[in-house]
Formats: structure tokens, sequence, C-alpha cells
């Protein structure tokens, strides 16, 4: 088990090492950089005494954009492997404090978001299961896949204008996650404040989650349910629901595992849609503003740690397996 | 069963019903503070490397400048500077500072912080490259004691005192810490002499200001001012009808349809007033299509500009003809702009040669088909419609058209690099501008004369207006200019199009001048209970 780790840790080193490579060259040779854009100002507008490329040059060498692309990435490597994912050019910040102010409020957004989806989708898909084919079936499917096709920013526009504008109901804010001043209400008052906040945008990023998860847990019961211990525990006279719960359930949660290769970097990464729409300052908006302005830094740290979660949770996903399942193991026989 | 269900029923309702009850955790807004929004952060608030219209628009209530301009004249007037002097050569400026201005820290400010400001601009090491250019013909900048600076320029130029009159002046004494100048934390913290001070910055929230008691000036009403930050300018139009913000720009469909309810008329007065800009469509010289002068004025001539205003822009805006500001002294009104006339645009392009040889519906010359692609960023709405009217027109004559719509970064990258048909943007200009970065035929190469335009009489008429100060001769050369230039036709002019902004009616003696309203001399009136949202 302790072999097989290591070999699995190490081979993440090239693994990400590539990955790191491909994006970097990616970003790097994608049209626009960020020293024409400082000479610009980022409206329709154009300025129109700015636009000459020595401005650009002298701009480059500030930032070290005017050497060749590999000594570029040997510098950015370096600086890497000490941990520090340098500063901004967009605004001189150091790029981790940038990452930090945003994660928090990605991660709240995630974790409610997935609760979520994971508490109403598997006892649907559950409910499903138990009677395949028949009216709750197919209607709780319909709704959920009509659900699943809406796109977010239509419904995120909808919720705005009708629950949240001056022309409908106005029962909910529309940007942020607290309001401006809250700081001064008593903890609970500044909870429900946030929570307020919190309805909207939420409501955007679960509705579609739903189809996904919930098919796939009715699927995987589905399987279960064939198997002959089921028909065993029928057989022993155990109750419908400790045959569902406790012999069927439990094994068919196995392959929702595999979804918690996806989970870790899903927590961190944030919804550029939903963010741009609710103004809530998150690692999504970071990265979409950071594209934009080629901020090439802070593109390459979120796409470095973000590869490294993926990898990670891959790792802790396949570790599961063997805890959870007693038939796999990681030892040749 | 049932039983459990109503108490699941029950969990369930409290759950839902627990931010519903936030509504009594509400926090009142006070009224005495401007509330506005900012499309996204400003990178930075350090007026030197700040090159973000987000930052101009924090930094014009915090910082100074030497002076300024009079809302209702327009001319330059003290502002730090309380008097200067041009030598008759026209190369030496210079200025005597006022002695009663202190920092936001408390500091005096003095020559020494004019002289930094300067220095820094011109240090290569510094990220202001963007300004760094107005300020190359600087030879050498004196202080003469405590408060008088003089500035000495290698050749006369018309626009120096609009330029150095301009320039933000930042604090030497916070400044000069030993750190990094393109890094330093005062872009995140600024001091500065202006009528309001600094508070806070919430990144991706908010932006603070509050009013600066130890002011020089008049002490304006307001008593602070708070920025949200909002990317998405429907959202940020719903927040303003909701009652969360007090001023915000409106695009034209919002003033002219969404905007007439009677509710928003008892909130909110909507003003007007004009920049200096203009959109237009740009045809790439270089390219043996627009090669021909009668070819470019046969696509202006197709360009049905009465009913693009109408239709896209609300007839929010007006047809120009040239590139100076619709309303200054500089603008010949006499040149009228081409009419629409797709029957001369025809006998143009037949006489220039483009006509369908092979029969296939498509206008060519020397075997070239009359083939080509509009660029405009993406997300302009105006452009994308602007196109389809376009399109429609040009394939009646035989003319094909594609689209093409990119990132903003993309598309400066391809209009440096001359790789493009025809561009649809538009230019913010200033009050007086100088066409030099434009359409000299030396900026063709690498600077912002990305047509090509190129023309010796232009070319000499520019050189000479930058050397000349009297205006009314400026102004007569520059009439030429706009002859020759309606002449050769390197653009298709479009419209200039006005600033519409909503502004709360709790505010008084509101006044939309030339160039904008002016929130220094706003009063405040009753006004209702407001809520934070």
């Amino acid at each position: 088990m302790l072999a097989y780790l290591m070999k699995r840790i190490l081979l993440m080193v090239p693994t990400l090492l590539g990955i790191v490579v491909i994006t970097f060259a990616v970003v790097h040779l994608a049209p626009g950089d960020p020293a024409s854009l400082k000479a610009q100002s980022a409206t329709d507008a154009l300025a129109s005494d700015a636009m000459t490329r020595q401005i650009v040059e002298d701009t480059k060498a500030i930032y070290g954009l005017d050497k060749p692309l590999h000594v570029q990435f040997g510098r950015w490597l370096i600086q890497v492997a000490t941990f520090d994912f340098g500063t901004s050019y967009r605004d001189g910040r150091r790029v981790m404090d940038k990452i930090w102010e945003a994660i928090p409020i990605t991660l709240t957004l995630n974790i409610l978001t997935i609760l979520i989806i994971y508490i109403v989708s598997i006892p649907l898909g559950t409910a499903a299961a138990l009677r395949p084919g028949r009216f709750f079936d197919r209607a709780s499917s319909f709704v959920l896949f009509v659900l699943y096709s809406l796109p977010s920013f239509w419904v995120a526009m909808m919720l705005i204008v009708l629950l949240g504008s001056g022309d409908y109901l106005n029962w909910f804010p529309i940007t942020g996650f607290v309001s401006p001043g809250a700081d001064a209400l008593p903890w609970y008052g500044w909870m429900s404040n946030v929570a307020w906040h919190l309805v909207l945008p939420v409501i955007c990023l679960t509705y579609g989650g739903f189809a996904f998860l919930s098919r796939f847990a009715r699927a995987s019961l589905l399987e279960v349910i064939r198997q002959d211990y089921m028909r065993t525990a029928r057989a022993k006279g155990l109750s419908e629901w400790s045959v569902v719960v406790k012999h069927g359930l439990k094994n068919a949660m196995i392959p929702l595992l595999t979804l918690m290769g996806t989970l870790l970097p899903a927590l961190l990464g944030g919804s550029v849609i939903i963010e741009q729409i609710f103004s809530i300052p998150g690692m999504g908006r970071l990265g979409f503003e950071s594209v934009l302005a080629r901020d090439y830094p802070v593109i390459m740290a979120i796409a470095t740690i973000s590869a490294f979660l993926t990898l990670m949770s891959i790792l802790i996903t396949d570790i599961l397996y063997v805890m959870v399942d007693p038939r796999i193991t990681f030892e040749k026989r | 069963m049932i039983w459990r269900l109503s108490q699941v029923a029950v969990a369930l309702l409290a759950a839902f019903s627990l931010p519903f009850a936030g509504c009594g955790w509400r926090v009142e807004r006070s009224p005495c503070v401007l509330a506005l929004t900012l499309p996204a952060d400003p990178p930075t608030l350090n007026p030197v490397t700040a090159t973000d219209v987000t930052a101009g628009q924090v930094n014009r209530y915090v910082f100074e400048s030497l002076l300024e301009r009079d809302n209702e004249t327009l001319e330059l007037v003290p502002m730090l500077a309380k008097r200067w002097e041009v030598s008759d050569d026209k190369l030496t400026y210079t200025f005597w500072l006022r002695e009663d201005v202190l920092w936001h820290d408390g500091e005096r400010f003095d020559a020494d912080d004019v002289i930094y400001t300067f220095e820094r601009i011109r240090d290569p090491k510094v990220d202001a490259a963007r300004l760094r250019n107005y300020f190359r013909d600087i030879t050498s900048i004196e202080k003469l004691g405590e408060d008088a600076v003089r500035f000495v320029y290698s050749r006369p130029y018309f626009k120096a005192l609009e330029v150095i009159g301009g320039a933000t002046i930042i604090p030497k004494h916070a400044f000069e810490d030993g750190r990094d100048f393109n890094a330093h934390p005062l872009g995140r913290n600024p001091i500065g002499t202006g009528p309001y001070r600094f508070v806070g910055w919430k990144t991706g929230r908010s932006i603070d200001l509050e009013k600066n008691e130890s002011y020089w000036g008049r002490e304006p009403a307001i008593e602070g001012i708070s920025y949200k930050i909002i990317p998405d300018r429907t959202v940020a139009f719903q927040l303003l009808k909701k009652g969360a913000l007090d001023m915000e720009a409106l695009r034209t469909i919002q003033w002219a349809r969404q905007t007439e309810s009677e509710s928003f008329a008892s909130q909110f007065e909507k003003y007007r007033y004009y920049l200096p800009n203009y959109s237009y469509i740009g045809w790439n010289i270089r390219r043996p299509m627009f090669s021909d002068r009668r070819v470019r004025i046969a696509m202006t001539m197709l360009i049905n500009r009465e009913a693009i205003l109408e239709k896209i822009l609300f007839g929010e805006g007006q047809i120009v003809a040239s590139n100076f500001y619709r309303f200054g002294k500089n603008y010949d009104s006499s040149i009228a702009p081409y009419p629409f006339d797709p029957r001369r645009a025809r006998e143009l392009l037949d006489e220039a040669g483009w006509v369908d040889t092979d029969g296939d519906g498509i206008r060519d010359k020397d075997g070239v088909p009359f083939r080509f692609k509009l660029l405009s960023p993406a997300g302009s709405g105006f452009s994308k419609s602007l196109g389809l009217f376009l399109r429609e027109e040009l394939s009646k004559v035989g003319i094909s058209m594609g689209l093409q719509q990119f990132e903003w970064a993309t598309m400066l990258d391809m209009l440096s690099r001359r790789d493009f048909d025809a561009a649809s943007l538009a230019w913010s200009t200033t009050l007086e501008e100088d066409p030099y970065q434009v359409w000299h035929s030396s900026q063709a190469v690498e600077g912002s004369n990305f047509v090509g335009f190129s023309n010796e009489r232009a070319d000499a008429l520019i050189e000479d207006a930058r050397r000349e100060f009297d205006s009314n001769r400026r102004a007569e050369l520059y009439y030429e200019f706009q002859r020759i230039l309606h002449r050769e036709e390197p653009y298709t002019f479009l419209f200039t199009a006005p600033s519409l902004v909503a502004v709360a009616r709790r505010f008084e003696n509101v006044k939309a001048y030339r160039l904008g309203v002016d929130i220094l001399e706003w009063g405040i009136g009753p006004w209702p209970v407001l809520m934070e949202w």
C-alpha cells in the first residue's frame, strides 16, 4: 500500500509539470498581452494618444515579458518551487493574497450548493429507482431535465427581474453576499443578512445539478437491486427500509465515489456566470477578470492550484475505494 | 407517517424562512452618502500607474492637479497652482502653488511633491508608459523655492499647459519609503489633497470615500461617496430602480424605453451631456478594395446613418463628419456628412473599377473579389447591429461583408498588427484634440493611425497646429485638415454619443454641464428612509 502510494505521488510530478507547461504555453501564446492592454483602458472606446509600440515595449520590459518564452517559464517555475506565485500584473498585489481573498466566498457558495444537490438528488434518485418506469420516476426525470436545460444566465436574470428588482417583487438583494455596513449587526443578524443574500445565487447554482446526480443514484441503485444479496436480504424477511437503505443504498453509493474526484477542485472553482451577474467577488470572477486582463501570474496560479487539487482528489478517490470496498486492492494477487 | 411528513414540512418551512427573517436585519443607508457604481475593481488607485477609467472615477475626488477646467467656460483655471506664467517663446511654464493645501495625512503640499510626480512619470522603471508619452518633450523641471516650479519644454506645443496642469499630483513623503513604486501599498490606500479622503476598499465589493474635513477649497455637502462594484450593467440598472444607487449611467435603450414609468420619474431625474467621442468605421487603406478614396466614399454612402441612429440608438446621438469634438471650436460644421445614396455609391464603385466581371454577383477588380470582414469588439451590441445593417445594404450592390467580433485584448492585437479589413470602433478624445497620434503618417507604422492614412498636406497642417498657440488660427488649420479628411474619407465617421445619467431626486442643484455633472456643488434635500440591499 505504502509503496503504491509513493509511486502514485512520484508520478504526479511529471503529470503536473506537463499540465503546467501546456497551460503556460497556451496562456502566453494567446493573442493579446498585458502590456498593450495597459496602454489602453479596457473600454469600448480607444484612447487616441496611447497606441504606440514603444509604450508597449517599455511596459513589457518592466514585467520581463520581453524575454523569450522558455526563459520566462524557467523564472516562473523557480519562483513557484519556492511556493511564491509572484505578483499580479494588473494591480501589483501578491497573487496568493488575491486568491485567499476570493476562496472563502467561493467555498461557502460551493459547500452550500453541493450539500443541497446531494441532499435533494440522492433521495430523488432512490425513490425513482424503487419504482422504475412509474409515474414518479418519469415525472421527476422530466422536471429535472427541464431544469437541467435552462441556461443559468437566463434563470439568474429572470430571478433578478422577478424577485429582486423594483418592478415586480422586491424580496431579495441582487448583488454581493452581505449588505454594506452589516458588520455593525449582531452575529445572528449578520448571518441572516448573508443567508438572505445567498438565496438567489444558490438557487441558480443548484437547480441544474439535480438531474445528473439523481440519475446517477437511480442507475447505480437499479444495478444493485438486481443483485443476489438483495434477494437474500428480502428472503431473510428484513423490512423494506432496511433492505433498501442498508443493503441497497450502501452498495449503490460506491460508484458515487468516482464523483469525489471532481469534488475538491469543484469546491474552489467558482462559477463565472453567477459570480459575474450577482457581483460576488469569488474565484470565478477573479479568474475571468485575469484572463481578460491577460494577468498571466494569476491565471497560472489558479491553473496550477486546480491541477494539483484534481490530481490529489483522484488519488484520494482511489484510496477511498480500497477502504470502502474490500473487493478492490492495490496489492498484486 | 402523515404526522412524520408534517414534521418534516415544518422543519423545511423553518429552514426556508430563515432568509426571509433576514428582512428584519437590514441596514439603513445614509442619505448624505452618494452611492455610485464601478464596473470592475480599479487595478490600482496610484494615479501615475493607473490606466483604467475606473481608477479615474475614484481618483478625481481624492487627488488634484495644478489646474482644472471651469465647468461653464471650459477654460483652465487654478487648482493646486494659484497662478501660472508662460514665457513668450512658449517653452517655459512657471507655476506658483497654493500654500494652504494639506495632504490627507496632515503633511503640507509643496513643490517637492510636484517635482516628485513628474520624476516618477518620466522614470522608465515606472509602469506609467501611457502617461509618459505626453511628457517626452519636457527637458527640465526646476524648483524655485517651496511653492514654485518651472517646466522647460524642448519645443513649443499648444497642449503643454493642459498636459502639465492636468497631471495628478502624488505625495512624495508617503511614496518615498524605499518600496517598489509600481506595487506600492499606497495604490490601495491613496493619500491625496482632494475634497474626499479614501476610507476603505473591499475587493470586488466597494470603495468608500468620506469628506476631507481639512480641505482647502469649498466644502461639499455630500458627506461621502460609496462606489459599489457591479460588473453587469443590467444588474446595476435594477439596483438603481431598487433605490440602492443614487446615480447611474443609462444605456440608450434604458433612457428611451425603460425609464418611462411614473415611479422611476418620481425617484430620478435624467440628464444628458456630450463628452468628446465619436464612433466610426476605419477602412484599412492597405487593402486593395479600400485603397481608392472613391470606394471609401461609396461605403459611407451605403450606410444609412439616419436610420441607424433612429433604430439602434433611439435617436440619442448626432451624426458627425470629422474627428473633432462636435460642440467645440475646432469642429467644422460647414462640412455636410455624405448622404445615404446607394445609386451614387454604385457609380463610384464602377468608376473605381470594381465591377462584377465574372458574373458571380460579387464585384471584383484585377481578380480580387470585393469580400471583406468588419472587425468589432465582442459584446458591442451597437457594432453588431451596425454590421447587420451594413451587410444587408452592401449585398444589394454586390459586396460581400462578414462580421468578426473579438474579445478586446485580441482585437487590440489585430489592430496593432494591422491585420484587419475594416474596424467598427469609437475614439474617446479630449476637448483640445491633437490629431497627431491618429492621423499623422508617422503613426501609420507603429502608432494609432492603424488605417494607414497618409497625406502630405494633412501632415503639415497637423505639425503647424501643434506649434500654433492662437486657438482661432489653430481652428483654421484644423478646418482645412477636416476638408482633406472629408475628401479622403479614411474613416466613415458615424456618431457622437451622449452620456446619459439618472440622478436621485433628493440631490439639489444638479446641473448637466458640457462635460458632465459636478457632485461637489450638489446639495441634499429632504429624503425618504433609505435601506441597503
